[in-house]
């Protein structure tokens, strides 16, 4: 049976002591219901590359959640493989703890 | 003894289908392949929204032909999705008031068998409502015989002065590979804006002036070739042309089961998908039940053969409450000694008005536990203009379709498109019955 990670954000944000901290946060959901599965698989290359290559280059870059924070809120211009330009869909949260806890997710597979 | 239609439950098998020992109740189903469907609401999510930049990020792809499944390939996307739409604040679901606690989507099981004559289509299915078998009626006020029940989201039901009550339906889509853009996504190619309770639903003088539809009161589902410019619906094209296009197979098949309208008579109504959602030639096996000169319904029950000459409104959801003219019907008397709540049912239903091309279709339906079990029988190699003729070792694109819990249009759950193979290798394989 898979099971989907429930990440504790008050241990990854350390923020404030609001109520959505101490909440479990589905990650892989809010992925889901975002629809950033339709471009991100988790290895094969989509519209946009895949989870696991995004999470090599993030390593070999020595980036963290923050810059992926910042990729998902910015809305900037992506390149996609057939040369054309795209705006990057904004995730449907502002919860900083929400857009972590997806990144961090996103990050380890 | 007097025999209720009451009394007959649920469960009609085809009369054309009613020989155990070597028709399609001689099938073991437990030897053939099941295929788990998953079927979803697609809110409003039309043709055109598809290629809009709502469809965020899948407007480009949608218009160059991808195929919904090369975004869409979440093994439980079709739950998301359903979910999603139906979670209270989505823009493709304007109505969520009066589809409030439903399921965003529901399981079917699909099984397929084909011999000499035959190809044989099981589904089954667990309603979230009821088994849907009910239709509007005529009731009596002490005066006069007025429509009774609706669909969930008719203005009359939502002010509450009159029941949620209409037939379910299963649906099923076919293609033979002539219908552009089918193969990819599906029904999504026949659901436009301008259809019933979809943007910019259709106005009668548009329709009017539109020479593909006059006569029509709404806009139905159509194959985006049928139009000019497929985003515009009023940009159809000529008779001519449609001819051509209905020549060369450019037409979709639909086969649709209906609770009250053809499940009584062992059948499934055939139609077909081309500049409109039409019939096939002939006569469907449903007729209305009003004069609309008189006011009076047309038939009532015979009460010597079934004991009564109308139901009352406690009679609901406790039977197959159907009206055969050629079985348990007699022509409508208005002077019976009708009482107030008295009811007839919209419509008749027999198997003995079908005729030509619409006829093809039998079927074998069992309510059981909640469940329904759905037979379709289509006979192979029809040669009907308006068929898709069925062949050993043919592949088929199907889109499948249920209407569940008092609904209408677009209030379906529908599947992603899915492939069918007589004898060939296909989503849904279907078993050659020695």
């Amino acid at each position: 049976m898979i099971t989907r990670p429930l990440i504790a954000v008050a241990a990854v944000v350390g923020l404030s002591l609001s109520a959505a901290a101490f909440a479990e946060i589905d990650a892989e959901a809010t992925f889901k219901e975002n629809d950033c599965h339709k471009c991100h698989h988790a290895t094969k290359a989509k519209k946009g590359p895949s989870l696991a290559k995004i999470s090599a280059r993030y390593k070999e870059k020595k980036l963290d959640e923050k810059e992926a924070v910042k990729h998902m809120t910015a809305g900037k211009k992506v390149k996609l493989d057939d040369g054309s330009e795209e705006d990057h869909k904004i995730i449907d949260t502002k919860d900083v703890a929400v857009q972590t806890a997806v990144a961090k997710w996103m990050l380890t597979r | 003894m007097k025999k209720s239609a009451l009394a007959f439950g649920l469960t009609v098998i085809a009369v054309g289908c009613s020989n155990v020992a070597t028709g399609p109740q001689a099938i073991d189903w437990n030897k053939i392949p099941a295929t788990k469907l998953t079927l979803f609401s697609p809110g409003q999510s039309s043709y055109q929204w598809l290629r809009s930049d709502a469809h965020k990020g899948a407007a480009k792809e949608t218009a160059r032909g991808d195929s919904c499944t090369s975004c869409h390939d979440d093994p439980k996307e079709e739950q998301l999705q359903g979910a999603k739409i139906l979670r209270g604040n989505h823009p493709l679901e304007p109505q969520i008031a009066a589809l409030k606690g439903r399921n965003g989507f529901i399981y079917v099981n699909a099984q397929a068998a084909y011999d000499d004559k035959n190809a044989y289509l099981r589904f089954q299915w667990r309603p979230q409502n009821h088994a849907g078998t009910e239709h509007p009626y005529y009731r009596f006020d002490g005066k006069e015989w007025k429509k009774y029940g609706e669909t969930v989201w008719n203005k009359s039901v939502k002010e509450g002065k009159t029941p949620a009550l209409y037939e379910s339906r299963f649906s099923v889509m076919l293609d033979d590979g002539k219908v552009p853009g089918f193969a990819q996504q599906g029904c999504w190619q026949t659901c436009h804006t301008g259809m019933i309770d979809m943007p910019n639903e259709a106005k009668t003088e548009d329709l009017a002036a539109n020479a593909l539809l006059k006569g029509k009161a709404d806009l139905r589902k159509f194959v985006p070739s049928t139009r000019s410019n497929p985003m515009d619906w009023k940009s159809g094209k000529s008779a001519e042309e449609i001819a051509k296009l209905k020549e060369a197979g450019g037409y979709l098949d639909l086969f649709q089961w209906r609770g009250a309208r053809s499940h009584p008579a062992g059948m499934a109504d055939d139609g077909y998908v081309l500049e409109y959602r039409n019939s096939d030639a002939g006569k469907n096996m449903w007729s209305g039940n009003f004069d609309s000169k008189s006011k009076l319904p047309k038939f009532m029950w015979d009460e010597k053969k079934v004991g009564y000459k109308a139901i009352t409104v406690d009679k609901l959801h406790k039977g197959l409450n159907y009206l055969d003219p050629a079985s348990n019907a007699v022509a409508f008397d208005p002077n019976a000694g009708w009482k107030e709540g008295d009811m007839l049912p919209s419509n008749t239903v027999s198997r003995s008005h079908a005729e030509g091309s619409a006829a093809d279709n039998n079927t074998i339906a069992t309510w059981k536990d909640g469940v329904w079990t759905l037979v379709l029988v289509r006979p192979l190699g029809l040669a009907n203009k308006d068929d898709k003729p069925l062949k050993a070792g043919g592949v088929y694109n199907v889109g499948f379709a249920v209407h569940d819990g008092d609904i209408d249009g677009r209030g379906h759950l529908v599947s992603y498109v899915k492939t069918l193979g007589l004898g060939a290798k296909a989503d849904i394989q279907a078993v050659k019955l020695n």
